[in-house]
């Protein structure tokens, strides 16, 4: 039984405190995600908050969006339904920390760089660097899984996170995965939660793994005229003894943002370890280059720093997620050149080369071009199982293409199995995920 | 099936079939350079459809990771007879994560058919060093400095005075015979890397007490250093006709703590605990001995298993690290996770195997929580103006 408006807020505010609850039209109308408006903007300040709000939402088929910073809601279709929005970022505090073991807890609406505030001066680092990650709350991230350049040597979050709490779709509080970095107690609840958009449950606390920084780390650029040549040259590397930190493609555009030498494409390869590693791998580097008649230069770190800051999601952007294959960048590249009009050529063509994942951003485009491309591309990766996600992009274009794109039908199947097992009222993010769910 | 379906160097991946065993696979790369980096001790007969399975780690994984970081992708067929394909060679998939999900679930969602496997470049030098201490706490003080400063060695194995002498005994000494613990240390990497840190290691090491440390020569030392350590389970039926093998982990800092715990359990239940295990991840094994023909030592053995187990979680820490639940460790569920947690994981088995055909008593403990029609807490609501 539908229950008022007014004694749901009722409830929020005796619940949260009517200081946590945002009622007031305006606050809420900007607030609003692909034209749907919030009934209701919550601000939860501990996971029992988050669990009361879910816990009425449930009972009231109320649909709820949770929200980090706020810089990843362009990933997937617009929602279908929104009452509640559920602000997480007052739950940003660092639970447990513990150097000796490098591992922290914290609440999931800690951002990245209020985290790297707390373990500067250690060492340590969460080395996950999705461009603008600072502002990023882990949640978010977590989410998402959001990764960027150091990817090529630490993987994303989905290999961090050991532990995760999290509030289920009806208002349960649940723990999954362990405090110690290795566990195999039961399943492996956090790789569920990675990714999952929210949609299996509001992730509020984590537990993850940290690294130790390297004592050093050096940049250096290889410039090409071609794709293929860049393409050639990161297999060399990889078949190399060379352990970059980072392994990343830069097309011209990428390349000017990032304030680094001009050329039709570039490979940043970033050596972190031992200051005599360091340098001694910098010569091999430079070895392996002039063998393969490589231009390669050393560049300074505000090359990653610029990168970041181009990179950071922007309003209005249309931002391309490929999952294609080392042996098939440079194809990638063309198919990506080639749907695009020499007006947008613009784009920032960036990404993991060892792994093979592409990011693609431009400003301006217009839907159809952008269909076609996603189209394009969907076809080339269809071929080796790649995908092809729209991470971001205006409402317009997100409805008229599964910003997703197609998965199996028996994987499918299942996914939506898992979803139905645990939120069979489409409570949380509905409509946001893959298959509508 | 223990085939190689396929071996794709450019994309650094294989796939193969799940009854291959773990170290064909190597086998059948490292010529060019490549190797498959889960090894578990068992990898010579371990096949890496039982790895996937329960998420097997072994003295490696501290640097690269268990089972779970090198599988991109399963065919599996499910509980309920569906043939899915999950993940792949790309990386960047849409949807929920079910490789990673199904890894480490001991056979209870389906039966896995092919893996897709990540390899990795083999690493350009390798340095293997022996540190003997007079005492475990020493020992694990030294580990646990060795990670708090930022060094990740490829394997970082403790053996305890026991272990030693039942090694020294079977295989010919290895080890020094005086010696209470020692520190088997493997750093792999750019050769230069290996060389600044190994004498960073040795440091740290020395200052906590090591009497000595000493380096592999040449590969047929570095091979006999891990021979023992290999082969250290079978040696310890030299001291005893029959032990329980526990998997439970620490934080890494807590090793000195819980080997002194473990030392007052051992005397209270008056059994020989032997030690051999992944210090670098605190992933403990202890060995407790036992004489199979005594019912009284049995019971004495496991009181003492149950009392160590519940020692390392209030640490903070797991029932078991590496080697899974399975029969033996369900009941022990209760002690890490709650009851909403344990009913998560029994609805998301019944998605993949609604029937509960597959290794129907594995893993999940019998509990009402594990059971249809459970209901866990939710927060309660004020009733009157609610409804
Ligand atoms: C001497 C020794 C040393 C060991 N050292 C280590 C170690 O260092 N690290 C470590 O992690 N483990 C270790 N183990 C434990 C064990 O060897 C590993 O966990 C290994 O991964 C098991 O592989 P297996 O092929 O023997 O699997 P099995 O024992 O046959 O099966 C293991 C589980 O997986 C299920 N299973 C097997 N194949 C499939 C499939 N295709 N699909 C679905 N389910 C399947 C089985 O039903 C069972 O529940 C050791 C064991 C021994 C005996």
């Amino acid at each position: 039984m539908a229950v008022s408006a007014a004694s749901v807020a009722g409830v929020f505010a005796e619940r949260l405190g009517p200081e946590r609850l945002v009622v007031d039209p305006g606050a809420l109308s900007a607030a609003a995600i692909d034209g749907h408006t919030p009934r209701w903007l919550v601000r939860p300040a501990s996971i029992d908050h988050v669990a009361a709000v879910l816990a009425v939402a449930w009972d009231e088929n109320l649909a709820v969006v949770p929200r980090g910073a706020g810089t990843a809601l362009g990933l997937g279709p617009p929602p279908s339904r929104v009452d509640v929005l559920l602000d997480l970022t007052a739950l940003d505090h660092v639970l447990e920390d513990n150097p000796d073991d490098l591992t922290v807890s914290v609440e999931a609406g800690i951002t990245a760089g209020g985290l790297a505030e707390r373990l500067a001066g250690r060492r340590q680092w969460l080395p996950v660097d999705p461009p603008g990650w600072r502002r990023r709350t882990l949640g978010g991230m977590t989410a998402t899984n959001a990764a960027g350049p150091l990817r090529a040597r630490y993987g994303t979050l989905r290999d961090l996170v050991l532990g995760v709490r999290f509030v289920q779709a009806d208002g349960v509080v649940t723990w999954g995965g362990a405090r110690v970095v290795k566990s195999v107690t039961g399943y492996d609840i956090p790789k569920l939660m990675v990714g999952a958009l929210g949609t299996l449950g509001v992730v509020c606390e984590l537990t993850l793994r940290l690294h130790p920084m390297p004592d050093a780390e050096q940049t250096w650029l290889a410039t090409f005229t071609s794709v293929e040549a860049a393409q050639a040259f990161v297999a060399r590397v990889v078949d190399s003894s060379l352990q970059p930190t980072r392994l990343e493609l830069l097309n011209e555009a990428a390349l000017r943002v990032c304030h680094a030498p001009s050329a039709p494409f570039g490979v940043a390869v970033a050596i972190g370890s031992a200051h005599p590693a360091v340098r001694e791998q910098g010569e091999r580097l430079a070895a392996l280059g002039s063998s393969e008649g490589v231009r390669i230069a050393a560049v300074g770190d505000n090359v990653w720093t610029h990168y970041d800051t181009a990179l950071a999601p922007a309003e209005g952007e249309v931002v391309l997620r490929i999952g294609s294959l080392p042996s098939r960048l440079a194809d990638t590249v063309k198919v990506i050149e080639r749907a695009l009009p020499a007006a947008e050529r613009a784009a920032l063509i960036t990404g993991c080369a060892a792994l093979g994942t592409l990011r693609v951003a431009i400003t301006g485009a217009d839907p159809d071009t952008v269909r076609r491309l996603v189209e394009d591309l969907r076809a080339l990766t269809g071929e080796f199982g790649g995908a092809v996600v729209i991470e971001s992009a205006p409402t317009a274009v997100r409805t008229g293409l599964d910003p997703w794109g197609p998965v199996e039908p028996a994987t499918l199947n299942l996914m939506r199995a898992i979803k139905q097992e645990f939120d069979s009222r489409g409570v949380l993010n509905p409509g946001r995920f893959v298959g509508g769910l | 099936m223990d085939a190689v379906l396929e071996i794709d160097l450019p994309n650094r991946c294989a796939v193969v079939q799940p009854g291959l065993i773990n170290l064909w696979l190597t086998t059948a790369v490292s010529d060019r350079g490549y190797f498959f980096a889960p090894d578990p001790s068992s990898q010579m007969v371990s096949s890496i459809g039982g790895n996937v399975s329960t998420n097997a780690g072994g003295p490696h994984c501290l640097k690269y990771g268990v089972t779970t970081n090198h599988v991109l992708g399963l065919e599996m067929v499910t509980g309920a007879g569906e043939l899915v394909r999950i993940g792949g060679k790309a990386a960047e998939r849409p949807g929920y994560d079910l490789t990673g999900t199904v890894v480490g679930s001991e056979g209870t969602f389906g039966l896995v058919t092919a893996i897709t496997v990540r390899l990795l470049h083999t690493p350009e030098a390798v340095k293997t060093a022996l540190a003997t201490f007079a005492s475990m706490t020493e020992a694990s003080e030294a580990v646990s400095e060795i990670i708090a400063s930022g060094i990740v060695p490829a394997a970082l194995e403790m053996l305890d005075a026991a272990i030693i002498s039942a090694i020294n005994a079977s295989i010919g000494k290895i080890y020094p015979d005086a010696a209470d613990a020692v520190l088997l240390i493997e750093l792999d990497g750019p050769r230069a890397e290996v060389e600044a840190q190994a004498e960073r290691v040795a440091t740290i090491c020395r200052r906590h007490g090591a009497v000595s440390v000493t380096v592999a020569a040449d590969e047929m030392e570095r091979a006999l250093l891990w021979k023992g350590r290999k082969e250290a389970a079978g040696a310890v039926g030299r001291l005893t006709s029959s032990y329980l093998l526990q998997d439970a982990v620490v934080p890494r800092s807590k090793l000195p703590q819980i080997m002194r715990e473990m030392k007052a359990i051992a005397a209270r239940h008056r059994v020989v605990i032997a030690n051999v295990f992944h210090a670098g991840d605190g992933n403990l094994h202890p060995l407790i001995c036992y004489d199979d023909r005594s019912a009284e030592e049995l019971e004495r053995a496991k009181q003492a298993n149950e009392e160590l187990l519940g020692a390392c979680i209030a640490l903070g820490g797991s029932v078991t690290g590496e080697h899974g639940v399975g029969l033996d460790k369900a009941k022990n569920l209760p002690l890490q996770y709650g009851e909403a947690d344990l009913n998560f994981m029994f609805r998301l088995r019944r998605v993949f195997d609604p029937a509960g055909l597959m290794n129907p008593d594995k893993l999940l403990p019998s509990h009402p929580a594990c059971g249809e029609g459970f209901r866990p807490k939710r927060p309660v609501l004020p009733a009157g103006a609610w409804i």
